[in-house]
């Protein structure tokens, strides 16, 4: 089954919209890294923010207490549904459904929470945090806003969640009941996060990301929302589904890795797959870490010649967000035929990068690979109708 | 696979087999004890040991003894570094495996809420006392929620299956496998192991007990004197297969998934709509999914969490739509498990459906004068039970229910 993607939304650090942002990419930008600290330590560490005016504008109840990650996902989620041209109301709220994927999740809330229980005892643990603690928070706020009332789930995992969600998505469209399905990713930082992922060696202290780097210095990481809509090809309008439409063409189910070294192997077997028809052009999920090497091998071994882009050098790893961030690069790539240029990627990288801002005029498919550093990778293939 | 209708020229849905179920509970490790438990009407909650519960008002829970959790062989040391929640993993599938050793899954959905968060807990209080950090690494690549799901496999299948973690809150486990049941029915895959796990965390402990959801007392699912819940943990794991392939193959069938139904109501994040509008929504769309009507249902395994909303719109819902049909919650017995609630009452149904008793719903004196409700009290009891309905809701008005079916011998 083919999904048209019927429009996107996109909150990061490089600002809001998804013109806005694919412009900034196109001109070489790189989001600005600001330090983020802790009372509980010394060291501060770098990651790239969305700033707070992005997401005021939203006035909804729910959302007064919610923490950002709710207030990205309804956010970029608004401005999918808007480009869509889907209108939520009481007749079709049943047919509409909400998917998002989540890493981390209301990690800021859920320190504070902690903290109180911690510093000072369960009797200070705040009932109004707690809610918002629980992973399927932000879908549940989007819904409440958009008054959806039928399938709403929440994918939880690591940086290939989006992906999975996607493929979730697909399944879900089975059910000929509903005409659309909104797929959201979106992720919060806290310094704890930034900690965590330094300890386990995956995060560097201050930019660059250096995709594909042999050093594997780390990633710098983001925040943000990214959101499409899909809708079954069938019921479409010739119009809508026409010329010129992009549509999910294979969702990968994915693998998981035991150990490190098995994410090429399981990375080659879905490139392989994905593969299987003439692919234009790769996005790839390098963000500095051992996962480079991985999506390096299986690319090189399976499709030396695509051409590659790497957006996380300029945008950070946003965990959660970032399958759909990716989605919504490859849709952008495919629609306006250019790919934007792969920052901080050294000369010697014998894959097939875009260094400079690239043509793909012509392109008609692309793959997007999402490799997660918790043992889970996917992968997707677009069409350009 | 699927055929084609002869009228419409519409696909025809496949059936769903469970063809084998894996469980660990309060209420014991496996299928056998836990249908003796529920037989016997056992009280599961004890005291919690795992952390401080002195300044809660709640003092207690389902709980799953690591004496046994973490006993057997082949402890490695990788295996001693995961989290209890991949220890439940492990036992829930490798319990399903052993009755149907050649299942190759195509795909894995599990339920659950928090993932490794104990491991969470240690690294944030370590950073607070600025203690020992050595084993950081460590609790941080067993916290994330995919993790049990990747374990229990590898330990136990020896290979990789791409696998779907679903957090919808309190119904994670009914949605996992609900999903499950719609990946199968519409024959896009042949087989899916589903369920669902939790384990115990202080934090979210403590985030039920801020919010005044938890009881001291003794939870009293539908009764007049309820006050509240009181948490478990657990893991339950149902393969489903493509009912058709089973028989072909010679595959036990224990039961038939034959209905789901996925509702959303945004009256409030923690608290369902009084009317009982979303849990209604959601067993009646389970009953349209499975083509039956509320009369063939002959017992409901409740979501029953004990609290005084969510019985109120769960037993309005119930009595809206069905004329005195059994109901109990197994709650009663071993606490509210969270993400694996809907999966252990799934496994729970099951039993009732194989076994032809209605499991207990124990801590009851009298029914709540606004609910119009047949509940099994006390005591389990046998019954002729062909068709189980199994509720969970959870937090941001998530609801879902599932129809399994008796599959005769």
């Amino acid at each position: 089954m083919s999904l048209a993607i019927a429009g996107m939304g996109w909150v990061t650090p490089l600002g809001n919209s998804v013109d806005a942002v694919w412009e900034r990419l196109l001109r070489g930008d790189e989001a600005s890294a600001t330090p983020i600290s802790e009372q509980l330590a010394d060291r501060s560490y770098s990651a790239f923010r969305v700033p707070e005016s992005a997401v005021t504008g939203l006035a909804h109840p729910r959302l007064r207490r919610a923490s950002v990650i709710s207030r990205f996902a309804a956010t970029a989620g608004l401005e999918a549904l808007q480009a869509a041209g889907v209108k939520v109301d009481s007749q079709n709220a049943g047919r509409i459904a909400l998917i998002f994927a989540i890493s981390n999740g209301g990690v800021i809330y859920t320190k504070r929470f902690y903290r109180d229980v911690v510093e000072t005892g369960a009797q200070s643990a705040s009932p109004l945090l707690f809610p918002e603690t629980v992973f399927n928070a932000p879908a549940s706020h989007l819904a409440a806003i958009l008054g959806v009332t039928g399938t709403t789930y929440t994918v939880v995992g690591d940086g290939a969640v989006g992906l999975l969600a996607i493929k979730m998505a697909e399944d879900v469209m089975m059910d000929k009941s509903l005409d659309y399905c909104l797929v959201v990713g979106t992720e919060e930082i806290d310094w704890l996060l930034c900690d965590a992922y330094r300890r386990w060696r995956l995060l560097r202290s201050a930019p660059p990301i250096e995709p594909f780097g042999k050093q594997k210095r780390g990633m710098i990481l983001s925040e943000g929302a990214g959101a499409i809509v899909l809708a079954r090809l069938p019921r479409r309008s010739a119009a809508e589904a026409g010329e010129g439409s992009i549509t999910i063409e294979c969702a990968h189910p994915g693998g998981c890795y035991g150990k490190r070294a098995e994410a090429e192997e399981i990375l080659k077997r879905i490139v392989r797959d994905l593969s299987q028809v003439e692919v234009d052009f790769v996005i790839s999920s390098a963000n500095g870490t051992f996962i480079d090497q991985a999506e390096q091998g299986a690319l090189e071994q399976v499709i030396p010649d695509a051409v590659t882009y790497a957006a996380k050098p300029a945008v950070g790893e946003s965990v959660g967000a970032s399958g759909l961030w990716q989605v919504i690069l490859g849709v952008q790539a495919l629609r306006h035929g250019e790919l934007p240029p792969v920052l901080h990627a050294d000369s010697a990288i014998s894959l097939r990068l875009a260094r400079s801002r690239m043509t793909v005029a012509g392109a008609r498919r692309a793959i997007i690979l999402n490799s997660g550093v918790n043992q889970q990778v996917a992968g997707l293939r677009l069409a350009l109708r | 696979m699927a055929q084609l209708s002869s009228t419409t020229g519409e696909k025809k849905p496949e059936r769903v087999a469970v063809v084998a179920a894996g469980v660990v509970s309060p209420l014991g490790f496996g299928l056998a004890e836990t249908l003796n438990s529920l037989r016997r009407a056992k009280d599961c909650v004890t005291t919690v040991t795992r952390f401080s519960v002195a300044e809660c008002r709640c003092k207690t829970a389902g709980q799953i003894p690591d004496e046994r959790l973490l006993a057997g062989p082949n402890k490695n040391q990788r295996a001693k570094r995961l989290h209890r929640a991949s220890h439940m993993m492990i036992h829930a599938l490798r319990e399903a495996v052993m009755q149907v050793p050649q299942f190759e899954p195509e795909l894995t959905i599990i339920g659950t809420t928090s993932g490794g968060m104990s491991y969470g807990e240690q690294y944030y209080r370590s950073l607070c006392r600025s203690g020992n950090l050595r084993h950081a690494p460590t609790w941080i690549a067993n916290y994330p929620a995919q993790k049990p799901v990747i374990d229990a496999q590898e330990e136990v299948l020896g290979v990789s299956v791409p696998c779907q973690v679903i957090a919808n809150a309190c119904a994670s486990g009914t949605n996992a496998i609900g999903h499950a049941f719609e990946c199968v029915r519409s024959g896009r895959y042949q087989r899916v192991l589903t369920g669902g796990y939790d384990a115990l965390s202080e934090l979210v402990f403590t985030g039920f007990d801020s919010l005044q959801a938890s009881t001291p007392e003794k939870c009293r699912p539908f009764d007049r004197h309820r006050a509240g819940m009181v948490l478990g943990e657990g893991a339950a794991i149902l393969a489903l297969e493509n009912l058709e392939l089973a028989r072909k193959r010679g595959a036990p069938v224990l039961a038939e998934i034959v209905g789901y139904g996925i509702s959303t109501d945004n009256f409030h994040i923690t608290q369902p709509d009084p009317s009982g509008v979303g849990p209604r929504q959601a067993m009646e769309r389970a009953l349209q999914s499975a083509e039956i009507s509320a009369d063939e249902v002959d017992y409901i395994n409740a979501h029953g969490t004990a609290t005084i909303f969510n019985d109120a719109a769960e037993g309005k819902a119930i009595s809206q739509l069905f004329n005195g049909v059994p109901v109990s919650s197994t709650k009663s017995m071993m606490g509210h498990s969270l993400g694996a609630a809907g999966a252990i009452e799934a496994v729970i149904s099951l039993l009732a459906l194989r076994h032809q008793f209605l499991p207990p719903n124990i801590n009851f004196d009298a029914l709540d004068d606004r609910l119009d409700l047949n509940v099994v009290a006390n005591e389990s009891r046998p019954a002729v039970v062909r068709m189980a309905l199994s509720n969970s809701f959870g937090f941001g008005g998530t609801n879902a229910s599932i129809l399994i079916r008796r599959v005769e011998a």
